[in-house]
C-alpha cells in the first residue's frame, strides 16, 4: 500500500496541478494574512475605545449615586472581535456589536424608569455600496477553493489509469483492491494536504509576525481544530472524486461530471436553499409587535394609573413607582427578547435546512471554532443578560448595605444616593466558551463524518466490483 | 467546405455525454433557481405593498403639517431576479421631511424583515450564468485544438485545401450554437416561468433590457470559449489544457472578484475626514439654534418658549436633532400636534404662526447649506471606493458581466440613486406645495383645534425606472470591453493556431 501511496505523490509532486494549486493557495493565503493584519487593529482599537466609554460611563454615574447606576443602567455592552476573524467572517457585517442595557423611559425628572435591555433590530451594513463578495475568510479559501482543488486532484485517479491501462497491471499483482483505493486516496490526500499546510504555515507565520496581534494558546488549539477540519472536509470530496472516477469511464467525462456536482453541491446549494427558506415560518411582523407591544404597556398603565402619577410622595405612592417602573422595564424586555427569540428561531430552521451542503456545514463549523458568526453572537447576548441579571442583584445588594434606605429601587426618594466605588461595579467581559461551541457543533462535525463515510463505502463497493 | 466543417464540429459537440450533462444541469439550476426567485420577488413585493399602505395610513392620522409622517417605500425591481444587484441589500424605507435632503444612506430597512436572514446570501440568474456558462465553455473548447492534435486528425483536416482560419471559424461557430441551446432554451424557461407568476408586469421596456441581458450573456459565454480555445491552441496535450482552464477559470470566476473586493481599500482615511464634515454641519446647524433663540428672545410673547404661554387642552410637541455621524446625518426635527386651548389666545397663536413662518424655511435653507457640503462627501466616502472597486472588478470577464447586467437590470448603483434623486425631488415639490398653501404661517402647522389638515390634495410620489435607453448607455462601455475582449482573444487564438506546427 504504502508503494502505491508514494507513486501517487511522486506523480502529483511533478505535475502542472500541483504547482498551479500551490501558487493559488499560496496567494490566497497571504490576501487574506494581509487583509487580516490590516483590519484587525482597527477592530480591536474600536472595541477597546467603546470599552473604556462604557467604563468611564459607569464611573461617572457609580461617583454620583446608587440611584443612578440604577437608573442609567450600564449602558452599551460590546461583542469582543475575535483574534481568530481570518478563519470565518460569519456574516460579522450584518450582526449588530452591541446590546443596548441602558435607555431609561422618562416623562419627567420624577418619573424616570430604570434601564433595560434591547437588542438593535438594524443590521449595520446599509451604508455599504461596494459591490457584494464573498469575504475572503479560510472559510472560502477551504469551502470552494481547496474542495476544487481535490476534485481536480482525483477525477482521473482510477480512470486515467484505467485509460492508460496501468490498472490492470496494479490489479494482477498480489495486493487486495481496497488496498489499492485506501493507497490511492492516502496519496492524494498528502498531495493535497502539502500545498495547503504549505499556504497555512505561510498565513500564520506573517499572522504571529505582527507585533499587535496575540494569538494566546487557545486560539491555535482552535486553529488546529480547524485545520483538522479542513482535512476533513477535503477528504469528503477526494472520496466523491474517487468514487466518480471509478464508475466513468474516461477521465475527461469524469470530471465534467465531477465538476457540474462541485458546482451545483458547493456554489447552488447553500444559495437556492437560502432562498428558499424565507419562507418558512416568518417570524412575528413588526405591526403586530408592536400592536401587541402598546396593548401590554396600555394594561399596565392603567393597572398603575391611579398610585404613580400623584403629586405626594409617601411610602405608598413610591412603593407603587418602584413596582411600576421595574414592570414597564420586565415588559420591555420580555417583550424584546421575545422578538428576538423569534428571529432567532427562524434564522436557526433556515440554518438547518442549507445544511445539507457540506460547504455550509463546514462553514458553520468553522464559524463556531473561529468564535464569529450567528452561535457566537447568541453567546454574546447570552453574556449579556447573565450581566443583566449579575448588574440588577448587585443594586439590590449594595442598597441592602445601606440603612437609611427605603429599599425601593428605581425611585429617588427610595433609594441609598451614597456614591459608590466604581471599581465594586460588576464590569461586563465578553468572553468565549470552547466547550459550549462543542455542543453546538458535535452535530456538523458528526454530520460532516457520515458524509466521508458513507461515499468512502460507496467508492469502495464501487471499485470491488468495477470490471478492468 | 466551412459548412461541412461546421457540420462536422456541430454532430462531434452535439452527441457528447457533457452536452447531455450540460443541457440538464443548466435545465435543473435554472428552473429551480428561478421558481425560488419568482416567490422571493412575490415576497418582497408583498412586503412593499403593505408598507405603503401602512405609510399612507400613518400620513392620514397626522392631523397637523409639522408632524406629518411621510414615508416613501421603495418597491422592489423586478429584473433583480436576472441580477439582484443592490436591490435587496439596501435601504427599503424613506423618510421625506422638509429639513433633510434624504439619500440612500438615510434609508432603513423596513421592519417586517428578519435581520438575521441578511446574512444568507442571495442567488439570481446571472449568477448561475456567471459560474455554469463559463465553466459549459471551458469544457466544450479545452480538447478542440488539443484533442485534434492528439488524435493525429488536425494534419489531415490540413491535407485538405482548407485555411486554418476558416477552420478556427468553424469550429467556433459550432460549439457556440451548441452552447446556445441549453443558454437560450433556459433564458426561455425562466421567461415563461415568469410571465406564468401574476406578480410580474413586465413593460416593453423590459423586455429590452432582458433582451440585452442575453446579449451580455452570449458574449460572456464567448469570452471563455475563445479563452478556453487560446489554452487548447497552446498546448500540447488534452489533460494540461484541461488542468490549465480549470485553473483560469477558478482564478476569474471565483476568487478574482472575491479577492479584489477584500484587497482594495480607500487610500485617504475616512474616520477623520468624516468626523471634521460631522462637526461642520453640526457648527452650520448650532448657528441655526443660535438664530432660532434669537428670534424668540426678540418676541416677548414667545419669551423662549413657543408653546410655553399657551395653555393647551392636550396635544404634544417635540423639537431635537436627528443625529448619526457615520452617514454625516444631523438635523433639527420638531413638530407639534395641539388639539385645543383653553382660553383662545389668539394674539398668542399670531405669535406663534409667525415663529413658524420664519423659522420653517431657515431650516429649508439650512437643510439646503448642509446638504450642499454633504453631497460631495458622501460621493467621497461611499460611491467612490465602490467605483473604484467595480473597476478592478472589470480585469475579471466575470466582472464585467456582472456590472454590465447590473446596469441593464437597473439594479446597480446608478439605478438605486435614480429613486432617490426622485424622493429627493418628491421632497422638493411637498415644500412647494407647502409654500402654495402657506403652511409655515398657518395655524394648521402647529394645531388642529380649527381644522386639521387634509392629506389628500399633497402631490402624490411616483416613480418611473430609468428609460431603457439610459440603461443601455450605462452598460454600453462594459458591453464594448466584452466585445472587444471577444476580438482580441479571436484575434490571439487565429496568430497562435496558425504559427503552429502541426
Amino acid at each position: 500500500m504504502w508503494h502505491i501511496t508514494k507513486r501517487e505523490i511522486y506523480d502529483n509532486l511533478n505535475s502542472l496541478r500541483f504547482a498551479l494549486t500551490t501558487v493559488l493557495l499560496l496567494a490566497l493565503m497571504l490576501t487574506n494574512a494581509i487583509v487580516h493584519l490590516r483590519e484587525h487593529p482597527n477592530r480591536v482599537e474600536k472595541y477597546n475605545k467603546a470599552v473604556t466609554a462604557y467604563q468611564s460611563r459607569l464611573a461617572s454615574y457609580a461617583n454620583e449615586s446608587l440611584y443612578l447606576l440604577a437608573q442609567q443602567g450600564p449602558g452599551d455592552l460590546h461583542k469582543k472581535p475575535s483574534p481568530l476573524h481570518f478563519c470565518a467572517e460569519g456574516g460579522d457585517s450584518f450582526l449588530s456589536g452591541t446590546v443596548n442595557a441602558g435607555d431609561p423611559f422618562g416623562y419627567s425628572e420624577d418619573m424616570t424608569g430604570v434601564w433595560k435591555l434591547s437588542y438593535p433590530s438594524v443590521t449595520p451594513n446599509l451604508e455599504n455600496v461596494r459591490p457584494d463578495a464573498i469575504k475572503l475568510d479560510w472559510g472560502f479559501i477551504i469551502g470552494y477553493v481547496l474542495s476544487l482543488v481535490a476534485l481536480l486532484f482525483t477525477f482521473d485517479i482510477i480512470s486515467g489509469e484505467r485509460e492508460r491501462g496501468t490498472l490492470r497491471l496494479i490489479l494482477a499483482n498480489a495486493i487486495p483492491r481496497h488496498t489499492v483505493l485506501i493507497g490511492k486516496f492516502l496519496g492524494a490526500l498528502i498531495s493535497v494536504s502539502i500545498p495547503f499546510m504549505l499556504s497555512v504555515l505561510m498565513n500564520l507565520l506573517v499572522i504571529s509576525t505582527a507585533s499587535n496581534l496575540h494569538l494566546n494558546a487557545e486560539a491555535w488549539g482552535r486553529l488546529g481544530i480547524i485545520f483538522f477540519i479542513a482535512i476533513l472536509y477535503m477528504s469528503l470530496f477526494l472520496v466523491l472524486g474517487l468514487l466518480v472516477s471509478t464508475r466513468v469511464r474516461q477521465s475527461a467525462v469524469s470530471l465534467v461530471v465531477l465538476l457540474l456536482v462541485w458546482v451545483t453541491l458547493v456554489v447552488f446549494m447553500p444559495n437556492t436553499l437560502a432562498s428558499m427558506t424565507g419562507e418558512f415560518s416568518p417570524s412575528m411582523l413588526s405591526g403586530e409587535f408592536w400592536k401587541r407591544y402598546r396593548q401590554l404597556h396600555q394594561e399596565l398603565d392603567e393597572k398603575y394609573e391611579d398610585r404613580v402619577w400623584t403629586d405626594e410622595s409617601d411610602t405608598q405612592t413610591l412603593t407603587a413607582r418602584s413596582e411600576y417602573f421595574a414592570k414597564h422595564a420586565a415588559l420591555d424586555e420580555r417583550l424584546n427578547e421575545d422578538r428576538l427569540s423569534l428571529q432567532i428561531d427562524q434564522f436557526r430552521h433556515a440554518r438547518s435546512i442549507i445544511r445539507v451542503s457540506p460547504v455550509t456545514i463546514v462553514q458553520h463549523l468553522l464559524e463556531s471554532f473561529a468564535g464569529t458568526g450567528f452561535e457566537r453572537h447568541l453567546q454574546f447576548v447570552e453574556n449579556t443578560q447573565r450581566y443583566a441579571h449579575q448588574f440588577r442583584g448587585f443594586i439590590v445588594d449594595t442598597d441592602r448595605a445601606d440603612p437609611e434606605s427605603l429599599h425601593l429601587i428605581g425611585v429617588r426618594e427610595g433609594m441609598s444616593e451614597k456614591p459608590v466605588s466604581p471599581k465594586s461595579v460588576p464590569k461586563f467581559e465578553d468572553t468565549l466558551n470552547l466547550n459550549e461551541d462543542f455542543n453546538t457543533t458535535a452535530m456538523e462535525l458528526l454530520l460532516l463524518v457520515l458524509f466521508v463515510m458513507v461515499l468512502m463505502s460507496g467508492a469502495y463497493l464501487a471499485f470491488v466490483r468495477v470490471e478492468v | 467546405m466551412m459548412l461541412t466543417l461546421i457540420r462536422r464540429e456541430l454532430l462531434d459537440n452535439l452527441m457528447t455525454f457533457r452536452f447531455a450533462v450540460a443541457v440538464f444541469i443548466m435545465l435543473f439550476l435554472v428552473v429551480a433557481n428561478t421558481a425560488v426567485l419568482i416567490k422571493d420577488y412575490e415576497r418582497r413585493l408583498a412586503g412593499h405593498k403593505t408598507e405603503v399602505q401602512k405609510s399612507r395610513k400613518y400620513m392620514l392620522e397626522g392631523k397637523t403639517y409639522s408632524v406629518g409622517e411621510l414615508n416613501i417605500d421603495r418597491p422592489p425591481n423586478p429584473l433583480s431576479i436576472f441580477n439582484v444587484g443592490l436591490d435587496k441589500r439596501l435601504g427599503n424605507e424613506i423618510w421625506v421631511y422638509y429639513g433633510h435632503v434624504p439619500t440612500l444612506w438615510d434609508a432603513e430597512k423596513h421592519s417586517s424583515q428578519n435581520p438575521f436572514m441578511n446574512i444568507l446570501s442571495s442567488i439570481d440568474i446571472v449568477f448561475i450564468f456567471e459560474g455554469v456558462l463559463s465553466l459549459l465553455a471551458l469544457i466544450f473548447a479545452y480538447d478542440t485544438l488539443a484533442g485534434e492534435y492528439e488524435r493525429g486528425t488536425l494534419r489531415l483536416v490540413l491535407t485538405h485545401p482548407v485555411s486554418r482560419g476558416h477552420i478556427l471559424v468553424a469550429k467556433y461557430i459550432s460549439a457556440m450554437v451548441c452552447l446556445l441551446v441549453p443558454l437560450l432554451m433556459n433564458l426561455i424557461l425562466a421567461m415563461f416561468l415568469l410571465t406564468t407568476s401574476a406578480s410580474f408586469s413586465l413593460s416593453m421596456h423590459d423586455f429590452l433590457r432582458i433582451g440585452g441581458i442575453i446579449f451580455a450573456s452570449i458574449a460572456y459565454l464567448s469570452v471563455f470559449y475563445l479563452i478556453g480555445m487560446l489554452i487548447s491552441a497552446m498546448t500540447r496535450r488534452t489533460s494540461t489544457a484541461l488542468m490549465l482552464s480549470m485553473f483560469v477559470w477558478g482564478f476569474l470566476v471565483l476568487v478574482y472578484p472575491n479577492m479584489i473586493v477584500a484587497v482594495i481599500q480607500p487610500s485617504n482615511p475616512p474616520e477623520e475626514r468624516r468626523a471634521s464634515v460631522h462637526n461642520h454641519i453640526k457648527q452650520i446647524w448650532e448657528e441655526f439654534e443660535r438664530e432660532r433663540k434669537q428670534f424668540l428672545a426678540t418676541d416677548r410673547h414667545l419669551e423662549g418658549d413657543p408653546y410655553g404661554n399657551m395653555r393647551w387642552r392636550g396635544g404634544y410637541n417635540f423639537e431635537h436633532f436627528q443625529d448619526k455621524a457615520s452617514v454625516l446625518q444631523h438635523y433639527y426635527y420638531a413638530g407639534a400636534e395641539i388639539d385645543g386651548f383653553h382660553e383662545e389666545p389668539e394674539s398668542q397663536a399670531l405669535h406663534v404662526q409667525n415663529y413658524h413662518r420664519f423659522l420653517v424655511p431657515l431650516i429649508i435653507d439650512t437643510a439646503e447649506r448642509t446638504w450642499r457640503i454633504r453631497k460631495p462627501v458622501l460621493e467621497e466616502l461611499f460611491i467612490l471606493p465602490a467605483t473604484i472597486d467595480r473597476a478592478w472588478l472589470r480585469l475579471s470577464p466575470t466582472g464585467i458581466y456582472d456590472v454590465a447586467t447590473q446596469a441593464l437590470a437597473g439594479t446597480d448603483l446608478q439605478g438605486m440613486q435614480d429613486f432617490f434623486t426622485a424622493v429627493q425631488q418628491h421632497r422638493q415639490s411637498v415644500i412647494d406645495y407647502y409654500y402654495d398653501k402657506n403652511a409655515f404661517g398657518s395655524r394648521q402647522w402647529f394645531s388642529f383645534d380649527k381644522e386639521a389638515v387634509d392629506w389628500n390634495t399633497l402631490p402624490q410620489f411616483s416613480f418611473q425606472r430609468s428609460g431603457i435607453s439610459l440603461n443601455v448607455q450605462r452598460a454600453l462601455p462594459d458591453l464594448f470591453l466584452l466585445l472587444t475582449l471577444n476580438i482580441v482573444l479571436f484575434i490571439g487564438v487565429f496568430l497562435i493556431f496558425v504559427r503552429r506546427e502541426v
